[in-house]
């Protein structure tokens, strides 16, 4: 997606929040936005997201987007899992995967329980969880977070993070806003600061660097490969290794999935190395 | 839209906020309309009293969403979509509200003209009455698309303007509402049956022309 001479003002004649924005959004980048309170953060995510139409340049390219405000408190008539489904349809997707993914999510942020909670009766930090469900659940190819950590207790936090990485390794974009400077700090590609209206990007953009990591592992003998691993690793036999080791290589954001499905495999398979590995993309 | 549409109309059924304007429709039918009446007549109050009704029906569907779920919604299926969805669920509300109405009215009604000499066919009578409740139907939301967010964003100015607009529509010499409803009032002096094809049109002209407006207004004014 690629933003050109955006600008964005309340109201005709009004003071411009943000102006004269050029942006790339490239697929599979994390993107940080930052700025004072008030510098229009939230104007720009808002424009990113299509929820707000810019009144100057253009938006191009928009892929299916969901959007995460930092506060949730729906006094909506539904339950957790009723409006999870009706809006995983809204995104998209069928009626059983949408029941499906809404449930999946609700148990992955350990809120599986109030499936059938209405919404209205939840805790804050829970309907935040909810709203976080609803922006991953369609697997977005841009997905804009504003402040959507805000509320979430740290476990939940760093399941967000890691949903967050998994989505830019499938070749999503997610751009957000958050408090923490150090929120995804290592992952983020580039990081632009919103001052006076203003979009300016922070440094030079560090190389961008797909950390993958190997597995080497050895079945049993004469078995295969357990079928469809997580993050569908790259497979090719150990160097040097004995005749049934294989070396796995998968993005970083997998290997822990990767690892855990190797073990649980009937029979389980041996691991024998574990190497992070950099490679400039 | 099939989604936005069934989500749209489960927030609306499930947010109990339909009762209202259902009473107030109710207690318009139970004053101005009376068992054994001439049809023609009767149907004509039936749809006139729609347009009050599907304007609130309107307001209540733009505005049931809170707006961190709207923002939700809106970036999902972009905020023009979304819109329409909310103005398309509370049309068919109104349509729903003024079929089953108009039926009633038929069916406890005098089938004969004003002065009881002549005669009125059942279902001629019920075809343009219920093309009468739709012309309202489709200006009373034509009238709450224009008077509610993202056009006029503050109840102080939503509120007086809709009831300001339901009186022109009401009784506006140009009005399609008023020209549908006098049909019927006229007709049923000699038990002539006029379908009011040319308000129907224009009402439908009209509240297209209404929704899209606001919907264009929607991403551009929050």
């Amino acid at each position: 997606m690629r933003l050109t001479g955006v600008g964005r003002r309340y109201g005709i004649g009004g003071p411009w929040v943000v102006r004269d924005v050029d942006m790339e959004l490239p697929e599979g980048a994390l993107l940080r936005v930052t700025g004072a309170n008030g510098s229009g953060k939230s104007t720009l995510l808002r424009v990113l997201a299509g929820i707000d139409a810019p009144n100057a340049g253009r938006v191009e390219g928009r892929p299916r987007t969901a959007y995460v405000p930092e506060r949730f408190p729906a006094a909506l008539p539904f339950t957790a899992a009723g409006y999870l489904t009706a809006m995983g349809r809204v995104h998209g997707l069928g009626r059983a995967a949408a029941a499906r993914a809404a449930g999946e999510w609700l148990e992955r942020f350990g809120a599986g329980h109030h499936a059938r909670t209405r919404l209205s009766q939840l805790s804050k930090g829970t309907s935040q969880k909810v709203a976080v469900a609803q922006g991953l659940l369609a697997a977005p190819g841009l997905l804009v977070l504003d402040e959507a950590w805000t509320g979430l207790d740290p476990a939940s936090r760093t399941i967000l993070d890691r949903a967050v990485t998994d989505r830019v390794a499938a070749g999503g974009t997610v751009v957000f806003v958050d408090h923490d400077p150090g929120r995804l700090a290592d992952a983020a590609h580039t990081v632009f600061r919103v001052e006076d209206g203003r979009l300016r990007r922070d440094g030079h953009p560090a190389p961008v660097a797909e950390d993958r990591v190997r597995i080497e592992a050895e079945g049993p003998p004469g078995a295969a490969l357990p079928p469809a691993l997580p993050g569908d690793p790259a497979c090719e036999p150990a160097p040097g290794g004995r005749p049934g080791a294989l070396r796995l290589t998968v993005a970083g954001a997998h290997s822990d999935e990767l690892l855990r499905a190797l073990l649980a495999a009937r029979p389980p398979w041996h691991i024998h190395a574990v190497t992070p590995r950099e490679t400039n993309r | 839209m099939t989604a936005l549409l069934r989500y749209q109309t489960a927030l609306l059924i499930r947010s109990h906020r339909w009762l209202a304007p259902l009473l107030l429709h109710a207690a318009f039918l139970a004053v101005g309309v009376r068992v054994g009446e001439p049809v023609l007549g009767a149907l004509g109050i039936a749809a006139a009293a729609l347009v009050p009704t599907a304007a609130w029906l309107t307001r209540v569907c733009v505005t049931n969403e809170p707006p961190a779920a709207r923002d939700c919604s809106a970036a999902a299926a972009g905020p023009g979509r979304t819109h329409l969805a909310a103005v398309l669920t509370a049309l068919l509300a109104s349509a729903a509200l003024g079929t089953v109405c108009a039926a009633l009215v038929a069916a406890v009604s005098a089938p004969s003209s004003a002065d009881r000499a002549v005669a009125v066919p059942f279902w001629p009578a019920l075809r343009a009455g219920l093309a009468a409740a739709l012309a309202c139907a489709l200006l009373g939301v034509a009238v709450g698309a224009l008077c509610n967010r993202p056009l006029l964003r503050s109840t102080a100015q939503a509120v007086p303007a809709t009831v300001l607009a339901v009186f022109l529509v009401l009784f506006a010499g140009v009005s399609p509402a008023m020209a549908a409803v006098e049909g019927l009032v006229t007709g049923s002096r000699d038990g002539s049956v006029h379908l009011p094809l040319l308000p129907l049109t224009a009402a439908a002209v009209l509240a297209a022309g209404a929704t899209a407006v606001a919907c264009a207004a929607s991403g551009r004014r929050g």
